[in-house]
């Protein structure tokens, strides 16, 4: 695990004349992002991962080593931030590659041995990440479109983990995913944040939110509508915020 | 005012290539007020009718998209033109337009039928198997015809000039009737999104097997046009259309992703690329530089119509 | 969706070795002197040209694209090295600068290609029309000059290098496919083509950054073929401009017999190797049997198409929802 990182949201507007976001995020929290589809919930998110620039204010991530600007997907990358794609079909997996060739892509740098990559090395890594995130795939060398479509989310999320990275931003991770698979994720993401990192996860389903985090941003109108923590995290308060109702 | 507006949609694509078309016609009556005198637009409608032909034929199959494409469109054009003349006027003293039009578009439908049949029912990808057919049919066209012959019949011959307007009248009245018809629908759905169109109810295969057919008939007009245009049979002109063929296709705003643009897109992307052609030979240079810049005015066109398509998209 | 081991890309790949293998019998039994070791010198020699050149192609058609320049590029290697050359010039220094040229263009094309996302198949066709009109002017349509001594004997079917009876060509081609297998399969560039070939929409999450990868693999796929421009003027003795032209569709068929799929992400140097020894013996036997080249051509169409239709078939589209 690298260092523990705190991510740091500054006066960041999702969208031109919307109202400024403040939020920091912690090390160990985890933090949901709820939303009625296309209120802006997904923009911030992607805006977390410098894969979208926003209206205004701007996003750091705070290590013990400095703070740093994020404002490109590289960047966000080499300062400890993975993310996790939506559509798993259209910008998740490689059909035509392996399970360790997907699990590996984003990685590839640290299985050079002499120059070359090491299959060894690159067995060993996923090991890790098969093991504790329990994927079942009988051969690792097979294409992953013989896995299942929870075992191939497994597989991307160890890639966004084989990163090490200090902040996981999650879009909506259990979507198309059976209930055993989703419960298997829930533990994982409760070990990673009791390991010190933080997560921001993006659901449709409010329920998972419930269940996972720590404290809840709805979005409404390209804004956040309500930030709810504690004893107020029950779905009619978030559905209330959803719909811009009070509860 | 909606039907302008509709108008002025459907031209959209093939915007910059009018941009270009109305440029070139312009330099082109500067430079040569002789050769681009009204009464010789007939025999130059004569010499662009083989690539607009060509143009035409290849755009179905492109608008039929994933990964769509028929190079061999040239082939079909040269072998169309050696049946004509070595095998029907020739070998069999066949020359009635009532035998020779038939049978060339038998032809045509014949090898668009083979193509279609390897690239949606085969599934080979569409750019292998009419590699196949381009292979076969230069084969096939150079062993029937292995040196220039001629004649071509008197008719065939004189459907050069003002009279090859008829053929590509013809092709756009044909393209105007599939347009009414449903399938026009089905084949743009197709070509912009086979899967959704797939789930919506649409023959998929059937679609891009008739779009295959539909070129393969379209080219061998163009063999025909082109025979008209050369007199006599070649076997070495027909290969040398495919490419450019796609060029002016491409040019025309036509998508080679699929779903989008049309022929009449198509062929003004043919008539730039030949305005272009006269307009250099009219500077009197080498070849050569001819070549450059041909080339380069071809890359940066296309350029052009990517850019102004992302342009007009971001507006739209 | 379940594999069976006969749609496998290794499984095309045997094939394709047991058909060059197959054919090679055929030949011997049907021809007195098939087998014999000047042909088969012949036939090695042939298909190492036909196997740098499509070097290029392979790379690029897993990345998903195509190359349609690599004939013009080979024309323009095979005049401006004869040409320099024949000036005066050092013969390294010559192949130094067509080389870098040569992949300066090909950088272009993937930059244009993919930066502006416009048809591979229009640029380098366009791209490549330019340098051949290039080389044209510059030579006024007469290029001169020839390879110097060591190239004609490198690429030599009479050639030997030490105890082995073969120019040094095809030995170095060998290295030359390990090499290449070894980056495809070994290194980060390689596995990142297989990964923006698969997925385009996924691979810049996965920090492959597509633009750079494409102004590479076309800058590669140019610097070979300016290989085989260099090393053809080494086998005909003088320059020509149009010497590339056969290898516009050669070395797509070359790359799809060997199981390569058009579409991206999959296929092997390998694949291709087979599918080169493939197109080379239906070529020499054909034409060992009196057929003329116009009949070969049209068999070699046949071939493709048959052998894709074995194993290069796609998804229906139900299939991929």
């Amino acid at each position: 695990m690298a260092d523990r990182a705190t991510l740091s949201v500054r006066g960041l507007m999702v969208a031109p004349g919307a109202s400024p976001v403040t939020q920091t995020i912690a090390p160990g929290e985890i933090v949901g992002l709820a939303g009625l589809d296309g209120h802006g919930q997904e923009r911030f998110l992607k805006v977390l991962a410098g894969l979208e620039q926003p209206a205004g204010g701007g996003v750091t991530i705070d290590a013990p080593t400095g703070a740093r600007a994020v404002t490109s997907f590289r960047k966000a990358v080499a300062s400890g931030i993975a993310y996790l794609p939506r559509d798993r079909r259209a910008t998740g997996i490689f059909p035509t590659q392996s399970v360790l060739d997907n699990f590996a892509v984003s990685t590839l740098s640290r299985d050079r041995r002499f120059g070359l990559l090491s299959f060894a090395a690159r067995r060993r890594r996923y090991k890790a990440y098969r093991e504790k995130l329990s994927i079942v795939a009988p051969r690792p060398d097979a294409s992953i479109t013989t896995l299942s479509g929870g075992n191939q989310q497994k597989v991307l999320l160890a890639r966004a983990l084989a990163l090490e990275p200090a902040v996981l931003l999650l879009n909506d991770p259990t979507r198309g995913v059976d209930v055993a698979t989703r419960h298997v994720l829930y533990d994982v993401f409760r070990e990673l944040a009791a390991d010190g990192m933080a997560l921001v996860i993006l659901s449709s389903e409010i329920e998972e939110i419930l269940l996972l985090c720590h404290r809840v941003l709805v979005f409404r109108e390209q804004q956040v509508a309500a930030e709810i923590t504690g004893e107020d995290m029950k779905s009619d308060t978030v559905i209330a915020a959803m719909f811009g109702r009070a509860a | 005012m909606s039907g302008f507006r509709r108008m002025a949609q459907r031209w959209r694509g093939a915007g910059f290539a009018t941009v270009l078309l109305v440029i070139l016609i312009a330099v082109n009556l500067l430079l040569n007020p002789t050769r681009f005198h009204p009464s010789a637009w007939g025999a130059l409608i004569g010499l662009a009718a083989p690539l607009i032909g060509a143009a035409l034929a290849s755009a179905p199959v492109i608008l039929a998209g994933r990964g769509g494409i028929d190079i061999s469109v040239g082939p079909l054009m040269g072998f169309v033109n050696a049946i004509v003349i070595q095998l029907l006027f020739l070998k069999l003293g066949m020359s009635s337009p009532l035998v020779i039009v038939p049978a060339a578009l038998l032809i045509g439908a014949i090898v668009g039928a083979a193509n279609g049949f390897l690239a949606t029912i085969v599934r080979i990808q569409p750019i292998v198997a009419t590699l196949g057919t381009y292979l076969i049919l230069t084969g096939m066209t150079l062993t029937i015809l292995p040196a220039p012959i001629g004649p071509a019949p008197g008719w065939l011959k004189a459907m050069a000039g003002p009279w090859s307007a008829v053929p590509l009248a013809l092709i756009f009245l044909f393209w105007w009737l599939v347009r009414q018809t449903p399938y026009y629908d089905q084949l743009m759905a197709v070509g912009s999104d086979d899967r959704a169109a797939y789930t919506a109810g649409v023959p998929v295969t059937k679609v891009r097997f008739i779009a295959y057919v539909m070129t393969g008939i379209l080219a061998a007009c163009a063999g025909l046009m082109l025979t008209a245009l050369i007199g006599s049979a070649d076997p070495n002109i027909g290969p040398t259309y495919t490419l450019i063929a796609i060029a002016a296709v491409a040019l025309g705003g036509v998508s080679l992703a699929g779903g989008r643009g049309g022929l009449a897109g198509a062929a003004i992307g043919a008539i730039d690329i030949f305005l272009l052609q006269s307009v250099l030979t009219a500077f009197n240079v080498s070849t050569y530089v001819l070549q450059i810049a041909y080339g380069v005015i071809l890359v940066v066109a296309v350029i052009m119509t990517a850019l102004q398509e992302r342009l007009s998209g971001r507006k739209g | 969706m379940h594999q069976t081991w006969f749609q496998s890309t290794n499984a095309r790949v045997a094939g394709a070795f047991a058909v060059a293998a197959g054919l090679q019998i055929v030949g011997t039994l049907l021809i007195p002197g098939y087998s014999a070791p000047f042909a088969i010198r012949a036939l090695l020699v042939i298909a190492s040209l036909l196997a740098v050149a499509s070097i290029g192609q392979t790379l690029v058609v897993i990345l998903g694209g195509i190359d349609l320049s690599i004939p013009f590029i080979i024309g323009f290697a095979n005049v401006v090295a004869a040409q320099l050359y024949g000036g005066g010039w050092n013969f390294g220094l010559v192949c130094v600068i067509v080389g870098v040229l040569a992949m300066l263009i090909g950088a272009l094309n993937g930059l244009i290609s993919r930066g502006l996302d416009i048809h591979p198949l229009i640029v380098t066709l366009g791209g490549g029309m330019i340098v051949q009109g290039a080389v044209l002017l510059w030579t006024g349509g007469f290029p001169s000059g020839s390879a110097p001594q060591a190239v004609s004997a490198f690429v030599s079917i009479g050639g030997s290098v030490g105890p082995l009876p073969v120019p040094a060509l095809v030995p170095c081609v060998a290295v030359l496919t390990l090499l290449v297998a070894l980056v495809l399969a070994r290194t980060p560039y390689g596995r990142r083509l297989y990964a923006l070939g698969s997925n385009p929409g996924a691979a810049p999450l996965a920090l492959i950054d597509p633009v750079r990868m494409w102004m590479v693999t076309y800058a590669a796929s140019a610097f070979f073929a300016a290989a085989a421009g260099v090393l053809l003027l080494g086998f005909t003795g003088s320059a020509y401009g149009d010497v590339g032209q056969p290898y516009l569709f050669q070395t797509i068929a070359a790359v799809v017999v060997g199981g390569a799929a058009l579409v991206g992400g999959r296929g092997n140097y390998f694949g291709t190797i087979a599918g080169v020894l493939v197109l080379t013996e239906i070529n020499t036997l054909l034409i060992g049997l009196g057929f003329r080249p116009s009949t070969v051509q049209a068999a070699l169409g046949l071939v493709i198409v048959l052998l894709v239709s074995l194993y290069g078939r796609e998804r229906h589209v139900s299939a991929t929802i």
